[in-house]
């Protein structure tokens, strides 16, 4: 079942895999399987656990049906080029037992007949989320509220959209290896245990509760954190963003700095100004604020952060191979850890930006 | 004798369904292929579009189907337009075989074209021996003054490296003139039923044309105008030149030389 997105360059990892059976097993109480690649992401544990913590399958959404959520994930997958994403999710639709030709007509958006309005809805809100970002995100509202989503249902596809943005730049920038999960609908083996693995998948996704805020959210992200006040997204974004600011390859300000660039990129409403105002109470001057977000580079920047600064950027809009081979480049200059941190705050920058977009001014 | 004839008349009938069958599900399946091949071709054909078109102009147009027209992606943004031209072109097309000209005049193109992808500009059209690039146009990008800038300069030096390679095979030397403007405009796919292209319309492209040749009165390789110089990062070392009127506008046109960069290196990509 070869995808046009196998045709897509690929770079050679940049990361190197670490076992850390603690890690390994978190992962196999959260999700019932055990990943294989999750290894190449244990030397920042803290986004290790957000890829699988913020995971829509397992426990946060209440009301948007999973169907429908993977498709949404497939599209937006194809959208940012992720061959490793796009290939777990195709996977995943095909061992829950959606036909070859559907997923192909799904990709290739040409049979809309046999999509109804609301999932063609969807569909379309999650490409236009990833290809013109918040910019685009009021029309795109419109057209769910036309085809019958309601705040909720909104919200919880945006964090699907999102959280797929997130995972897509974690992966790809990192060039995760993409062969043995793109080979597995046309393995033998996996074919013939293709009901088991539906059963196990259909198992292990479960729906969330309604889960308070056990606190105010602390900015940055508190208004986008309080806006799925109720939902189980809340707090498992609260626990991803506090496990990235205690995490100590890269220091407060230099992922601050990296936030407020995507935030600037993405024109984010919702994310920039708490940005902003948190750099400034980490003592950044006001000018040296502006000359960094108006020029991507100051005098009073150090070494690390005049690295990272312009490689944020850079993860906005990207081709696969031209950022896999950037991350080569940094890799020559940062440890491992610190590279591997990088990735994951412009990751999460840019997802939680997509995310803010729509929470902004809901319809 | 009547049962054996009943029986060869319904194996004869099995048989004959069966061919049937099996013809109409190869002729499926081969359908199947057609329509598999189509899907890839028009999956390649919508990524190909998004690089030369906004993903948002790509995306309507593609949603509307049948029912899409140009004008309904067309809108108004502010971008960032470069506009490059070679000097002394004429005068070397009048001196070398037509196939050496095609090989140099390429090699020219393709160094300055990845000069302008590679600060995420976007070549919009080559017109002669110009080239027309925008900054911003495709995606939001509050970076796009410092981005043409940069791009500028790397065309320069590109300009510099490809000359040590016609100086070794024996060529004349090129020398671009490029002129850059920052402004409103409108933004779409403009031009006949039978050929269109994403561009941006207005003054903006024309003054940066109009700048471009003011490279030849000041004598210098990049000139960008007073609209650029807020925007740009004081890393740039400006000098400027002269004002001078230009067609198509009624004041005076202030610009600046750009000489190089000083102080902190300027972020790379």
């Amino acid at each position: 079942m070869a995808s046009t997105l196998e045709r897509v360059p690929w770079e050679a990892c940049v990361l190197e895999p670490h076992r850390d059976p603690a890690l390994e097993s978190y992962v196999k109480k959260r999700t019932g399987m055990s990943s294989p690649v999750i290894g190449y992401f244990a030397p920042a544990p803290w986004l290790a656990k957000a890829l699988v913590d913020l995971h829509p399958e397992y426990g946060l959404l209440l009301r948007l049906d999973h169907e429908l959520k993977d498709l949404v994930q497939l599209v937006v997958c194809q959208e940012n080029s992720c061959r490793f994403c796009y290939a777990a999710v195709r996977a995943m639709l095909w061992a829950q037992g959606m036909s070859r030709e559907r997923i192909q007509r799904i990709e290739g958006d040409l049979t809309r007949a046999d999509l109804s309005p609301r999932v063609q809805a969807a569909i379309a809100f999650g490409r236009s989320q990833s290809r013109t970002g918040p910019a685009g995100a009021r029309g795109a509202r419109e057209a769910l509220t036309k085809a019958g989503f309601d705040d909720d249902e909104m919200r919880e596809l945006a964090f699907a959209v999102a959280l797929t943005d997130f995972s897509n730049r974690a992966h790809t920038i990192a060039a995760v290896p993409t062969r043995p999960i793109e080979r597995i609908p046309d393995a033998l083996l996996t074919r013939l245990l293709r009901p088991w693995i539906n059963r196990l998948v259909r198992r292990n996704r479960y729906r969330g509760r309604a889960t308070p805020l056990q606190r105010a959210p602390a900015p940055p992200y508190a208004g986008l954190v309080q806006a799925y006040a109720g939902s189980p997204i809340a707090p498992t974004i609260a626990g991803a963003l506090d496990g990235m600011w205690a995490s100590p390859h890269l220091t407060r300000r230099c992922k601050l700095l990296m936030l407020a660039v995507i935030g600037r990129g993405l024109s984010c409403g919702a994310c920039a100004p708490e940005l902003r105002e948190a750099l400034r109470r980490d003592g950044l001057a006001e000018a040296t604020l502006d000359q960094v977000l108006t020029h991507l580079d100051a005098p009073e920047l150090d070494p690390l952060e005049r690295l990272l600064v312009p490689f944020a950027r850079e993860t906005i809009w990207y081709e696969p191979a031209p950022i896999q081979r950037r991350a080569r480049a940094l890799r020559e200059r940062l440890t491992g850890p610190q590279l591997l941190e990088a990735i994951g705050v412009a990751a999460l920058g840019n997802g939680l930006c997509r995310l803010g977009a729509v929470v902004r001014d809901p319809a | 004798m009547t049962r054996a004839v009943l029986v060869a008349a319904v194996l004869a009938l099995v048989a004959v369904l069966a061919a049937a069958l099996y013809r109409q599900r190869r002729r499926a399946a081969g359908l199947q292929a057609q329509l598999d091949a189509a899907a890839s071709e028009l999956q390649h054909l919508q990524e190909a579009c998004s690089r030369l078109a906004p993903a948002g102009v790509v995306q309507r147009l593609v949603a509307d189907g049948a029912r899409a027209t140009p004008e309904v992606a067309a809108e108004r943004k502010v971008v960032t337009a470069l506009f490059a031209d070679l000097v002394g072109y004429t005068a070397m097309s009048e001196r070398l075989e037509p196939a050496v000209l095609a090989r140099v005049i390429n090699g020219y193109f393709q160094r300055m074209s990845d000069a302008v992808h590679e600060h995420r500009g976007h070549v919009s059209t080559f017109l002669g021996d110009g080239i027309l690039a925008y900054f911003g146009a495709l995606q939001p990008n509050p970076w796009q003054c410092d981005d043409a800038v940069r791009a500028a300069l790397a065309m320069r030096a590109a300009m510099r490296d490809y000359n040590v390679e016609l100086a070794g095979e024996g060529l004349p030397a090129l020398s671009v003139g490029i002129g850059i403007h920052r402004g409103p405009g409108l933004a779409g796919l403009v031009g006949s039923r039978e050929r269109m292209e994403y561009a941006f319309v207005g003054r903006t492209v024309n003054l940066a044309a109009r700048v471009q040749a003011l490279t030849r009165v000041h004598k210098v390789d990049i000139l960008v105008t007073e609209a650029l110089r807020p925007e740009l990062d004081g890393c740039f070392v400006l000098d400027p030149m002269p004002a001078e009127m230009v067609k198509g506008v009624d004041e005076p046109v202030v610009t600046y030389a750009v000489r190089g960069t000083q102080g902190p290196v300027a972020p790379s990509r």
